[in-house]
């Protein structure tokens, strides 16, 4: 009862923060490939661009709630430029899914060597706008830790709910399923991609601004979590919401509760493991894809 | 489907292929052009990090370097010769290392070499020297190996190793928390498990006793799955050998957390550095390691040291800047000693050599091409390392395990 | 755009050996060179260049010719180097039996290798690939007995000849130059073969190739053991060279870089990787020497080729010259009409 309480608790519990973590990158990877038809490998450096760019806004005098709030704008406006600009180019070849993957690994490339060009190769620090801990039913909890987990959640279902409630939504997932057929009712097929690769890169960097006093910034942060993202997307199905999020919630808890058993660092190869059995036995992933879901 | 007919020739390929043999002939002509040098200039390579995770290591490295040579110039240079610092990325890439520093020797016809940081570049740079008869020496890399069971006869170490480290740390813990319960905590590969074994060794040598030992992978984000297990064994002292960007994760949850509270941190001295105590902050305060330097050391050598490396640099050195500064002074010593720069002479010259550097006499050891200095224990206090331990030399240099030479 | 010629599937196969031809001679040009000015350091990078060249070319056979994108073939390549340097250091200093044992590791390994990997495509073949080179290189960083994360010097030179070994910068480079030949002139003729053919298939329409008989899952996997088998004896040559082996040989950079090489030079060529690679090789270094930024320059090169040329250089190249050729010799000029799919 005592090791329930004192040491496999606190393990769901942090392996729920790190879990909506996770949940957040890879949301915005599964839409983009969802509806995009995308793959995006400079995912992780969106992340990181979005902490760089609430480290900039903090250093210009703006408080951390600021920045949460002008990051994404700014993170969707850089995703959108990307898009029409590069992305588009490649978008209507035969071989698109390997080109976008190339694409997007070069501006990867170049994105990181940027950011070590402007804000050096030292790690930078975020300092968290919410301090201290609470204490409930013995396990001792950082208020800041508790936020992020709430405002994920709230962020995650405000998603869910734009994608499946809203005509906005309903638009998108129709580009993503016809794209011939959208653009002939007179949806703006182009604009529409577009936007919703810049809210793909918007999530990323809000998890970049989230993220940042936990884990702190560093040009080559972005690699942190691309392999769990792809494994947590590919494991939930590419394209499905429902798959990230269980996906995500369900493979951190996995990592969390084995490093109780086996040492860490099988932690990530663990992850790698069930990726590629699922791929072998159901390729689909266990909820398939947004746009014929 | 669109139909064309083939008559049209595109004309892009022409010009691509220009450029494609420009910037060919421009990569062999460069070299042409360095080998027209001036033979009075007394030439040394540096190979080091400028770009990647340790760049602000081999950002150091170049502002130590820079300023000795510059002073030193500024006297006379080294028997009458200008000194002239050659630079190359090695990216802390031991394969990208091993070809700039043939490049150096090859083509820019170097006669001494230095600037490696991690430990695989300098033993393989160490492999190139010997080929190409030169010698070098490393001022950052601190695996013992270096100059024990891998040692070479053409590499030399002016800075001092992990064994050194640990034996100062190890003398303060001894004397400050007697039979104190250590947890140990370090990055799960090679380093940072013989970092902790060594510290191990030498703490319970002096009556330590051990709470409970972890390892996490290397880039691990998030350590708080192991604070439970840190809270349960109760340790007095935690000992980590983590390092760059996992020491600020570390720290920074570790004071979220409330973990440290109360409990003594120390560590390796790559844990806690100038690179990444910014990032750090307030959840440094507290933390003692073993080095070989600290800018609060108070010598007038070292005051003047710092003044002109303020100077020069527009920020404080640390102990890579400093152990750099010194290497170029250590070679000046050497060179004057055997009054020339042939390799063999100034290889006998260099052992045994005793010369003048911002933290005092440091004496090369013949046996294994160690150097020879006091060794601090400095705790970290906004930002200052104050000093709170000393050990001689001969107490903190460990056994001569170099049996190739 | 794809121009159907008699020959092969999609490709001039009358420049391509004309371009490749004109490299080993450019090569060969350079050895004179550089040997009578007593040149070390060149001939070195250049070996290193023909040595990843050889990485690129394994990475065509699967990119180019199968429509598999790889992104861990460092794996094969690092392994390749490790078993090679522990052959040398702890049993024969033979060149030939290095090689050989590499070749024999990486072809079960890839035979591994495949049977994880095969069963998927495109997107997830790639993250496969990704993740067991991430998997395995953090075991071999790990391990102590392989030098764990300084990796293993020490290695000595391995004897080819009598009077020829591997430390000799000159015959070294002749040496490697003449494995690429034989590499890069065993598959192209194998690509002239059926199952050159088969090859092609796969990648144009891997479904139809199965109503057609042919087990496309079989042809997918010999070719994964072929170009672990390339990568992992190009490999093998690295410690040879340069005397020590580091687990950095097989960390995503040089998988990375790899690719970023064959797709310059251009895909599926075979020859257009060897260029791609020797010239990346020398404009890496020397862009390097002026900058540490140099990722920038590198990857923005890339990306224009994505964009504006994804056939690369020698990809572009090649059709021009065919018509050259053909034009030489007088053929009768009737318009010849090729598809082209929208790009």
């Amino acid at each position: 009862m005592d090791w329930i309480q004192f040491v496999l608790a606190p393990q769901i519990v942090n392996g729920l923060a790190i879990g909506v973590a996770v949940v957040l990158m890879a949301l915005g990877l599964t839409i983009i490939f969802g509806l995009l038809d995308v793959i995006n490998m400079a995912h992780g450096e969106f992340y990181a661009i979005g902490a760089y760019v609430a480290v900039a806004l903090l250093g210009a005098g703006l408080t951390f709630w600021w920045a949460l709030a002008l990051t994404p704008l700014l993170m969707a406006l850089i995703g959108y430029v990307t898009e029409r600009s590069l992305i588009q180019r490649v978008f209507h070849s035969k071989d698109r899914h390997t080109l976008t993957l190339l694409l997007t690994f070069g501006i990867g490339i170049v994105l990181e060597d940027i950011l070590k060009l402007v804000f050096g190769a030292n790690p930078l620090r975020v300092e968290a706008p919410i301090s201290g801990a609470t204490e409930m039913l013995g396990l001792f909890f950082p208020n800041y830790r508790l936020f992020v987990m709430g405002l994920g959640a709230s962020i995650i279902i405000a998603v869910w709910v734009l994608v499946f409630r809203t005509s906005l939504g309903a638009m998108v997932r129709a580009a993503a399923f016809d794209r011939q057929m959208t653009a002939s009712l007179g949806v703006p097929v182009n604009r529409v991609y577009a936007a919703t690769f810049a809210f793909g890169v918007a999530l990323a960097g809000v998890s970049g601004v989230l993220l940042a006093p936990i884990y702190s910034v560093f040009p080559t942060m972005g690699r942190d979590f691309v392999l769990i993202a792809f494994s947590v997307v590919i494991i939930g199905g590419m394209g499905s919401i429902k798959g990230a999020v269980i996906a995500g919630l369900l493979l951190t808890q996995i990592q969390s509760i084995s490093s109780l058993f086996i040492s860490p660092v099988w932690g990530d190869p663990l992850l790698f493991g069930i990726m590629v059995l699922v791929l072998m036995w159901r390729p689909q992933g266990l909820f398939g894809r947004l746009g014929h879901a | 489907m669109k139909l064309k007919a083939i008559t049209t020739t595109p004309r892009i390929n022409v010009k691509r292929l220009g450029i494609a043999t420009a910037l060919a002939s421009a990569a062999l002509g460069l070299p042409v052009c360095a080998m027209a040098q001036d033979a009075s200039v007394i030439r040394i390579g540096v190979v080091t990090p400028l770009s990647g995770t340790y760049a602000g290591i081999g950002q150091q490295v170049k502002w130590g370097l820079d300023l000795a040579a510059a002073q030193l110039n500024a006297s006379g240079g080294i028997l009458g010769r200008k000194l002239e610092l050659i630079y190359e990325d090695e990216e802390a890439n031991p394969a990208v290392a091993v070809q700039k520093a043939e490049k150096l020797f090859q083509v820019s016809k170097v006669d001494f070499l230095t600037g490696t940081v991690n430990s695989g570049s300098t033993l393989a740079v160490g492999q190139v020297a010997e080929r190409n008869a030169r010698l070098i020496a490393t001022t950052v890399s601190f695996a013992d190996s270096i100059t024990g069971d891998k040692c070479s006869p053409n590499v030399f170490r002016v800075n001092a190793r992990a064994g050194m480290q640990s034996a100062a740390l190890a003398d303060w813990m001894a004397s400050t928390r007697p039979n104190a319960n250590v947890f140990y905590l370090g990055p799960d590969y090679e380093m940072g498990r013989s970092t902790v074994a060594a510290f191990k060794s030498a703490a319970e040598g002096k009556g330590a006793k051990t709470a409970g030992e972890v390892f996490a992978p290397l880039d691990n984000k998030d350590y708080s799955p192991f604070f439970g297990q840190i809270r349960a064994a109760r340790p007095t002292v935690i000992y980590t050998s983590v390092a760059g960007n996992d020491t600020v994760r570390l720290f920074n949850q570790m004071s979220e957390f409330g973990v440290s509270n109360n409990i003594q941190i120390v560590g390796a001295s790559g844990t806690v550095t100038s690179q990444n105590l910014p990032a750090i902050g307030k959840a440094a305060n507290g933390f003692v390691t073993g080095v070989g330097y600290s800018p609060l050391l108070d010598s007038p050598e070292n005051k003047k040291f710092i003044a002109d490396f303020q100077a020069a640099a527009k920020t404080q050195p640390d102990l890579y800047g400093a152990d750099s500064y010194g290497v170029l002074f250590f070679y000046k010593a050497a060179v004057e000693k055997a009054k020339s720069t042939d390799t063999d002479k100034v290889r006998e010259a260099m052992r045994g050599l005793q010369w003048a550097t911002p933290q005092g006499m440091k004496t090369m050891r013949a046996g294994d091409h160690q150097a020879m200095q006091e060794m601090y224990a400095v705790k970290v206090n906004n930002t200052q390392f104050e000093i709170v331990g000393k050990v001689a030399a001969a107490n903190a240099i460990g056994p001569d395990t170099c049996t190739k030479f | 755009m794809h121009e159907v010629t008699s020959r092969s599937l999609g490709h001039p196969a009358r420049a391509l050996h004309w371009l490749a031809g004109l490299f080993f001679g450019l090569a060969l040009v350079f050895a004179i060179v550089a040997w009578t000015v007593g040149d070390v350091f060149f001939f070195r990078l250049g070996t290193e260049a023909l040595i990843f060249a050889g990485l690129a070319l394994s990475v065509d056979l699967l990119l180019g010719r199968t429509g598999l994108l790889p992104l861990g073939q460092a794996l094969f390549f690092g392994m390749g180097a490790y078993v090679s340097a522990l052959v040398l250091k702890n049993w024969s200093s033979s060149f030939w039996i290095a090689i050989a044992v590499a070749l024999v590791f990486s072809a079960i390994t890839g035979l591994i290798g495949g049977l994880i990997a095969i069963r998927s495509k495109g997107v997830y073949f790639a993250l496969i690939s990704f993740g067991l080179a991430q998997v395995v290189s953090k075991i071999i960083f790990n391990t102590r007995e392989l030098g764990a994360s300084d990796g293993m010097i020490g290695v000595p030179v391995a004897q080819i000849a009598p009077g020829l070994e591997s430390g000799q910068p000159a015959g070294f480079f002749l040496v490697v130059l003449s494995i690429l030949f034989i590499l890069y002139a065993g598959l192209a003729y194998l690509m002239e073969t059926p199952f050159g053919r088969q090859l092609g298939a796969v990648r144009t329409n891997e479904q139809r190739l199965s109503f057609l008989g042919v087990d496309p899952w079989r042809t997918k996997l010999a070719a994964f053991v072929g170009a672990a088998c390339i990568a992992g004896v190009s490999g093998a040559l690295y410690p040879m060279l340069r005397g020590f082996v580091s687990p950095e040989l097989m960390f995503f950079q040089v998988s990375g870089n790899a690719v970023i090489n064959v797709i310059v030079g251009g895909t599926g060529t075979l020859i257009g990787p060897v260029y791609g690679s020797a010239l990346l090789t020398v404009l890496r270094s020397v862009v390097g020497s002026y900058t540490a930024h140099h990722q920038i320059v590198i990857g923005i090169l890339f990306i224009l080729v994505v964009i504006v040329l994804p056939r690369g250089l020698i990809g572009l190249a090649a059709p021009a010259l065919q018509e050259r050729l053909g034009r030489r010799e007088g053929a009768v000029r009737t318009p010849i009409l090729h598809a082209e799919h929208p790009q």
